[in-house]
């Protein structure tokens, strides 16, 4: 699984579902896409703002036309839903990813100064 | 075709480049603009025809990129580009012949939708084009997002630093630190939890971490203080936490 380097991305995707999106990595996946056109393909990246990068595309545009797309590049904004895998424990996967993210995090040591972005909103 | 009016004339992006592609044909919803260089900056997408004139796109108005080898699909190998944004060659024809203005109710259900495709004479290029076009891509992330929580603002933080400084946040020390720490009246707490401890270890056998019922009882105003063995040795082979 792939921790982002970034610490923003990591608070981020601590704090949201995004974080079951990027414990998808190497998995087959449908994604439906906000014009309606929906592409299927391998997940090799979920950024915290929902970026999706897929390859080996099949990719069905708002017309019904199949075409295939070695990599696939969405943003966020245009992912209206992301079909889970029936083969995905999506608990087990949450777990995982923030496992990952908390090795990440204390690599260092608790001295070393875990350090995260204060959050504006308190919910 | 007829000349294309969204085509302007401008200099070269100077900064930010992250890839720059030469003899890169440039084809708008199936009609060719020509060759000329496209450039990957992080500031924008920009093409410009060898004559001088070309284009940009800003990215947050492009919905997606991707690489397309299939030849049944489109001749050429090229990467294609799809923008959130109408540009003029959407002429009633045009549309007509997609078969999509038709069955539109109204235009504000359906978003405009250009398709740009970018064909380099250097196949062997596009998976630089790809990458370097997710990498700005992600500079730019949707401003208009207000569905989620990521308004994270101002400076990393140290989160033990920020935490010390929390007086009413539990923390853990260890016995030499929290004694630093501690009050008068923890003083005297730890004191006699101490002694109660030395009581409950030579009457019953005490696994560390387990409470018996007595010790539940006192320990029952939520202080966690890590107390060292008063017994030398009771406790050698016990976890504790810090």
């Amino acid at each position: 699984m792939e921790v982002s380097h970034s610490v923003k991305e990591r608070t981020i995707a601590e704090n949201s579902l995004v974080i079951l999106l990027q414990g998808l990595h190497g998995h087959v996946t449908t994604v439906d896409l906000r014009d309606e056109s929906t592409a299927t393909g391998r997940v090799t990246n979920v950024d915290a703002f929902m970026n999706m990068r897929l390859a080996e595309v099949t990719f069905t545009d708002r017309q019904g036309t199949a075409s295939h797309l070695d990599e696939l590049f969405v943003t966020g904004r245009n992912v209206r839903y992301v079909h889970i895998p029936d083969e995905v424990d999506i608990r087990a996967t949450i777990e995982r990813q923030l496992q990952a993210i908390h090795r990440v995090r204390y690599f260092g040591g608790r001295d070393k100064g875990r350090k995260e972005f204060p959050r504006t909103k308190h919910k | 075709g007829g000349a294309m009016s969204f085509l302007k004339r401008f200099p070269p992006p100077a900064e930010g480049v992250r890839h720059q592609q030469p003899d890169t044909e440039a084809v708008l919803a199936g009609r060719t603009l020509g060759a000329g260089t496209l450039y990957i900056a992080e500031s924008r997408l920009s093409w410009l025809e060898n004559s001088g004139v070309g284009f940009s796109l800003d990215y947050p108005t492009i919905s997606l990129h991707a690489v397309s080898r299939d030849l049944n699909a489109y001749p050429w190998e090229h990467l294609y580009v799809m923008v959130n944004a109408k540009f003029e060659e959407e002429t009633k024809e045009a549309s007509m012949a997609e078969g999509e203005e038709e069955e539109e109710d109204s235009d504000d259900d359906v978003e405009p939708i250009a398709e740009f495709r970018f064909v380099p004479s250097d196949k062997s290029a596009l998976e630089a084009m790809f990458s370097a076009m997710c990498e700005c891509q992600a500079l730019h992330p949707d401003p208009d997002d207000e569905d989620s929580d990521n308004d994270y603002e101002g400076e990393e933080y140290d989160v033990e630093a920020h935490e010390l400084e929390q007086g009413d946040i539990p923390t853990f020390y260890t016995y030499e630190e929290g004694l630093s720490h501690l009050t008068a009246e923890g003083q005297a707490t730890l004191e006699r939890l101490e002694g109660m401890l030395a009581q409950s270890v030579s009457s019953q056998y005490n696994m560390a971490g387990v409470r018996t019922e007595d010790s539940i009882r006192e320990f029952e105003d939520g202080m966690e203080v890590d107390i060292a063995p008063v017994v030398a040795g009771q406790f050698e082979d016990a976890e504790v936490d810090h």
